[in-house]
Order: C-alpha cells, then sequence, then structure tokens
C-alpha cells in the first residue's frame, strides 16, 4: 500500500511536468511564426521601458563614439550637396529635374534592445507606425545594411537583421556586378555568407559586396561588407564569407529606409505572374 | 514563512534583470560561451518547497524570462523540465537521514561535491533542454555540443561564485 501511494506521488508529478510542460510547447509551437509573441513582447510596455532605460545609459556612456560616427556622415553628406558642385553647364542650372522623383525616404531612429548570440536575433527600434514605420522595410545604419522591419506596433519596431537564420536579401560584387544571396548560418556576428554566385566569375578577398537594389527593401549600392574569404570546394558555386559592415553589438542610431515605389513594384510583378499562373493553366 | 517566499521572488526578479541586461550582453568568444544563470534562483529554493509548487514556480520564472528574451515558451519549457529534474535529483541525493527542511541547498550547508553534483547535473539539463529546443537541429553538432559543455560550465561557476557572495560560512543568509 505504501509503495503505491509512493508511485503514485511520483506519477502525479510526473503528470504535473508533462502538463506544465504541453502547454510550455504549444505556446513556443504556436508562437513561433514569429507575429505573435516576439512583437508582443518587444512592444509590450514594461519590458519596453526597462529596455529603453538600458539602452539610454548605454548610449550616453559611448556618446563620444557616436558623436564621431555622426560628424563623419554629415561631412560625407555635406561633401555630395548640390552646392558643393560647380555647374559646367548653365543652361542646365535647375534642381527641378523632371528626370528624376524622389524614390526613397529616410527616417531616424534608435535602436532600443538587439540580440546578437542566438540563432534567430531581433532588433528592435523605437519608432512604430506613428512615425510611419511599417513592415518590410529596410534598415541601415552608418551606410551599411543592417535588416528588414518585420512588425510594428504604435511605438516599437520589431527588426529582423541579417544575424537571423531566416534572413535573405538579393546583393552583388561591386566590381563585377554578379549577384548572389546573403543568408548568415549562426555563430559570428561579425561573418556572413554570401551564395549562389557561380564559379566563372572571380571573386576574391577584399571585394566589396553590396545591394542589389533588386528587392524593394533597399537602394541599390548599400555597402553590406567585404568578402573575408572564398571557399571554392563545393562545386559549382563560391561559398564567400562577408565581415559586415555593420557591428550589431553597437548599434545606436540607425536610418529606416521606405520605398516609395515598392506598391507599384510588388503589384505589377504580381499581376505578370498571376498572367502567367492563368496561361500555364490553360 | 512570508519572508522566505518574498526574499526568494526578489532574488528571482533581480536575477532575471541581471541576466537580461547584463550577462545577455557579454559576448564571450562571439557566443561560444552563454551563461543562463537566472536558473541560480530555482536551484536555490529551499528543501521545504512543496515538489509540486517547484515545478508551478519553475514554470512561470521561465515565462517571466521568456518576456525579456527568446520566443515566448522557450524557456518556460526549459524551466519546467530543470523544476522536475530538480525534485528528482533532490530525492538521488538525499543523505541517508533526509533533509533538514529548513536548510537551503548551499555549499555551506550540504559541502561543495554536493552542490557541484547538484547543480553541474541540474545546470546541464536545463542548458541542454534550451539548447536542443533553440537550435533543433543537427548540422554543427560538434559546435553545438562544445557550445552546451562550455556555457553549463560558465554558469556553474558563476553561480558558485554567487553562492559565496550571498551565504556566509554558517549558510544563512546574509
Amino acid at each position: 500500500m505504501k509503495n503505491i501511494l509512493a508511485l503514485l506521488r511520483r506519477f502525479y508529478l510526473f503528470l504535473l511536468f508533462l502538463a506544465l510542460e504541453a502547454v510550455a510547447l504549444t505556446i513556443l509551437f504556436r508562437n513561433n511564426r514569429f507575429h505573435g509573441a516576439e512583437f508582443m513582447r518587444h512592444s509590450s510596455d514594461w519590458v519596453g521601458g526597462i529596455y529603453t532605460q538600458r539602452a539610454q545609459l548605454s548610449e550616453y556612456l559611448r556618446l563620444g563614439e557616436i558623436n564621431d560616427q555622426l560628424s563623419l556622415e554629415n561631412a560625407l553628406l555635406r561633401s555630395v550637396a548640390q552646392e558643393n558642385y560647380w555647374n559646367l553647364r548653365t543652361e542646365a542650372a535647375t534642381l527641378q529635374d523632371s528626370n528624376s522623383v524622389q524614390r526613397y525616404v529616410y527616417r531616424t531612429a534608435k535602436v532600443v534592445n538587439a540580440s546578437v548570440n542566438r540563432e534567430k536575433n531581433y532588433v528592435v527600434i523605437d519608432r512604430g507606425s506613428l512615425g510611419d514605420v511599417r513592415a518590410d522595410m529596410g534598415v541601415i545604419a552608418s551606410g551599411n545594411i543592417v535588416g528588414v522591419v518585420r512588425s510594428a506596433s504604435e511605438h516599437f519596431a520589431v527588426v529582423m537583421p541579417v544575424i537571423h537564420s531566416d534572413f535573405k536579401a538579393s546583393v552583388r560584387l561591386r566590381k563585377s556586378g554578379a549577384f548572389g544571396s546573403l543568408v548568415w548560418r549562426g555563430g559570428n556576428a561579425q561573418l556572413a555568407d554570401v551564395i549562389d554566385i557561380p564559379k566563372n566569375i572571380p571573386v576574391a578577398p577584399g571585394d566589396s559586396i553590396v545591394t542589389s537594389g533588386y528587392s524593394t527593401y533597399f537602394p541599390a549600392n548599400i555597402q553590406v561588407g567585404i568578402v573575408e574569404w572564398v571557399d571554392d570546394s563545393d562545386n559549382d558555386y563560391h561559398l564567400i564569407k562577408v565581415r559586415m559592415g555593420t557591428d550589431f553589438r553597437k548599434l545606436d542610431h540607425v536610418l529606416v529606409v521606405s520605398d516609395i515605389f515598392k506598391l507599384e513594384q510588388d503589384s505589377l510583378l504580381n499581376k505578370v505572374e498571376e498572367q502567367d499562373a492563368a496561361n500555364s493553366k490553360r | 514563512m512570508l519572508q522566505t517566499v518574498s526574499v526568494n521572488i526578489i532574488r528571482i526578479l533581480f536575477l532575471i534583470l541581471l541576466q537580461a541586461l547584463v550577462v545577455s550582453r557579454v559576448q564571450l568568444f562571439d557566443g561560444l560561451i552563454f551563461p543562463w544563470i537566472y536558473i541560480f534562483g530555482i536551484l536555490m529554493l529551499p528543501f521545504e518547497t512543496p515538489r509540486w509548487l517547484l515545478i508551478v514556480f519553475s514554470f512561470f520564472i521561465g515565462l517571466t524570462m521568456d518576456y525579456f528574451s527568446g520566443p515566448i515558451g522557450l524557456h518556460t519549457s526549459a524551466c519546467v523540465f530543470l523544476g522536475f529534474m530538480q525534485t528528482v535529483v533532490q530525492q538521488l541525493l538525499a543523505p541517508r537521514e533526509g533533509y533538514d527542511l529548513t536548510q537551503r541547498p548551499t555549499v555551506q550547508r550540504m559541502g561543495l561535491a554536493w552542490y557541484v553534483t547538484y547543480a553541474g547535473v541540474l545546470t546541464l539539463a536545463h542548458h541542454s533542454w534550451f539548447f536542443f529546443m533553440e537550435v533543433f537541429r543537427f548540422s554543427d553538432f560538434f559546435y553545438q555540443i562544445f557550445h552546451l559543455l562550455l556555457s553549463s560550465l560558465a554558469t556553474l561557476i558563476l553561480m558558485t561564485i554567487g553562492q559565496y557572495l550571498i551565504y556566509n560560512s554558517k549558510g544563512a543568509q546574509v
């Protein structure tokens, strides 16, 4: 009798364990498709508030470095401003050029929380839908790509950075123009992989990798990083390791890029794809 | 009684904040070593805690940690596993005359060998569950194992140091 009771006692703990574990795993796998929990957590007021405080402290401690970065960027921008250029042709002096219209808009944001040690890392910024930041906008820092906004609440947005195992972006070699895909497979937060570049295209350490501009997330020619080494042991394609220009451990000020033509480009592509699908069915 | 409960809750909240705001930000060897020290709060629960309460409590500690880090449910599942294992390990390691229920699982009361076995097994259990649930793939298998062992070791060392900081030589709380 005593033994049966002891058995039941142990069994009841095990049942409790199974029940709670079932609850935990259900939450985990139901929310794993990102939108629910990840978003709710980072945007929930009290956790967001605590992380904002921490970000403010660490930003204050690094003010000097941040100032250097910003003034460097200011100098760069100043040097490309219109009034620095001497106009050779007087008849073309107008700036209201109807040949070009603005395509990309940049908004500033500050990073309130970021992870670098995980397989699926996230960056949270302090701009949300009230600041016109929405899903699928690109994020860059000091001219280097950071990631893509995945979802936004009113005051915060969650960015999927390059160092997220599901991230993929279209990039190309600055020198030859050949394009491939940028992915990250865990491990070092500074090194990403570029795949799908065929072997007949020469690649050497030190070459620049930039965005291709094919996707609507980023403008063309945003710096991604520098080729660190190339592994050709695989059969058809280069495996290129890229040292990224962004230091994800030290993100502070970022720019959110939105593409004014995004809707137009995407809907046009969708229309053609639908037509093709309809044609092939017939 | 009330004091014991509140001390433990405050300690756990402090450890979770320490984990989220400080320890998780430290990157050792490109993330090769990643200790989860907040489980110290679960390991240090007194022996008199009812075992069902230990498991339920672990569930909520994991849930709180999830609010700070990782997809919701990840730490929760690892902590429930830890809580269950803790009841098993405490039974396996029980002294012949049983535990003195007013004691706590500290180095000072139970001895260093006992503590390292107790905390080592449980840390490894928690970390294994956590890392395999998080990564869930078998590429880079040896890297993952290395990562797991080094992280567990780091957690164990940090917790043992923490022991000497929190308790005095008689094992009473400072």
